[in-house]
């Protein structure tokens, strides 16, 4: 019954308007699998900064899920608007997708993949592709 | 409650499906590596109805239960004839090959001037739906354990059924089952499907909680674990597997101070695991242990409920 009504709550409510964000991510390392995020947060369709609002970070290994989720720390707000800083302290090396949980105003979630290296992080690159391999 | 709780709780019942798909299988005797494949047909099915199509999250769960379900059953026919290692062979081809198929799938639509949908290895972003219809991570929590327990209740119907036995039959001597003129091909190939359509519900829960999912999800890992499982947790009951899926998502998080040697320790006691208690922790002897001991009690509280005021009477010195 309990699931009979969960889904109908769920199949029945009407779609909410709501704001899409987007991010941009930039982390460096700080210690050892410590890594220090600078996040900028924008309003997807306007791209006006998105500010004051309770950013969480958390990242998962996309190799392995449900293995290695990273406990989530709360971003804390620059001066420039729409900016927020975070530390976040990984396990190993690797590609991680770095999830951005956005609540107050805005209610959103945006998912970044990025790899981890020890002296530096760039974009993740996915596994290539059967017929697409560079040479 | 807190929000990593949440978090891990939901991943926990996730799992449990594409874990309970697997033990199925290992009920009927056949070792699956390739349940995963079914769990991401399912994630990008459901994903796409919702997020590309509208659909509402029942109708693209069913819809996902369904294509992965109908994608077993194909898969079903054909490995009929398989047995042991060749078999799990099989299944393993399966899901690489789906895995693959999804690194080259591409089908993006734009709403509101964005590109939404499945993008080869770049993988499926914003299935937005708990957040477009303002469900939050305890209401989609309890979505994920109703749906969990609604299942358990159907396997829990299911052992004590016919189709049941005969799936246990067929597990325990395959031959035996068809001298008792069971049909066992059929069986087989209705168990498969069954198993892919829990995969594909599963598959369909975790593509929602994450929003995003990527064929490198969908390999051989996230297969070994769900077979680990029921084989972990114990092949006795429908709860073994997701004591299994406790006991690992658990045992990740208690020892996370050990940070990537976790794996190691992990597979150690795995190991160790399947030589004290080759069919795992709530194995078919300690569930007939506990439901002897059940039905002992049952026995004694209805003797003792029979002659009530028996005891008062010998205390006071009275006849009885």
């Amino acid at each position: 019954m309990t699931t009979l009504a969960m889904l109908a709550l769920c199949g029945l409510e009407n779609a909410h308007a709501q704001v899409r964000a987007k991010a941009e991510v930039s982390c460096r390392p700080a210690e050892k699998l410590h890594y220090d995020c600078v996040i900028k947060l924008a309003n997807s369709r306007t791209s006006e900064p998105l500010s004051g609002l309770t950013l969480t970070v958390s990242a998962d290994m996309p190799s392995m899920p449900a293995a290695h989720s990273v406990r989530p720390v709360k971003a804390t707000e620059e001066q420039d608007k729409g900016t927020y800083r975070a530390r976040i302290a990984l396990e190993m090396y690797g590609d991680w997708a770095v999830r951005l949980e956005l609540s107050g105003a805005v209610r959103d979630r945006v998912v970044k993949l990025l790899r981890f290296e020890s002296d530096r992080v760039g974009e993740a690159t996915p596994t290539q592709a059967p017929g697409r391999h560079r040479h | 409650m807190d929000d990593y709780l949440i978090g891990v709780l939901s991943n926990i019942g996730v799992i449990s499906f594409v874990a309970l798909s697997a033990y199925l299988l290992l009920l009927t005797g056949e070792i699956s590596f390739g349940q995963q494949g079914f769990f991401a047909i399912g994630a990008y099915a459901a994903g796409i109805a919702t997020a590309l199509w509208g659909w509402s999250l029942t109708a693209a769960l069913v819809w996902g239960a369904a294509v992965s379900g109908g994608a077993a059953l194909l898969v079903g026919v054909p490995t009929l004839r398989l047995h042991g290692l060749y078999f799990a062979i099989a299944t393993l081809a399966f899901a690489e090959m789906v895995r693959i198929l999804f690194e080259l799938f591409r089908y993006q639509i734009s709403i509101d001037g964005e590109l939404i949908g499945p993008n080869g290895t770049d993988g499926f972003r914003n299935i937005r739906y708990i957040f477009d219809h303002n469900i939050d991570a305890f209401e989609f929590l309890l979505l994920i354990y109703s749906l969990l327990a609604a299942v358990m209740l159907v396997f829990m119907l299911l052992e004590r059924s016919r189709l049941g036995v005969i799936f246990r039959m067929i597990g325990q001597d395959e031959t035996l089952a068809e001298l008792q003129g069971i049909p066992v091909a059929r069986y087989k190939v209705l168990a498969a499907g069954i198993a892919g359509m829990l995969a594909g519900i599963g598959g369909g829960l975790y593509a929602h909680l994450t929003t995003y999912v990527e064929p490198r999800i969908f390999d051989i890992m996230l297969g070994v674990h769900s077979l680990a499982y029921g084989l972990i947790g114990g092949l006795g009951t429908a709860l073994g597997p997701l004591l299994g899926v406790l006991i690992d998502i658990g045992l990740l998080e208690s020892i996370r101070a050990l940070a990537g040697y976790r794996m190691i320790i992990f597979g150690g006691l795995v190991a160790m695991l399947l030589i004290v208690r080759p069919r795992g922790l709530l194995d078919e002897v300690l569930v007939h242990k506990i439901g002897r001991g059940w039905w002992r009690v049952c026995l004694w509280v209805r003797r003792s409920g029979l002659k009530p005021g028996a005891n008062n009477a010998r205390a006071t010195g009275g006849s009885p």
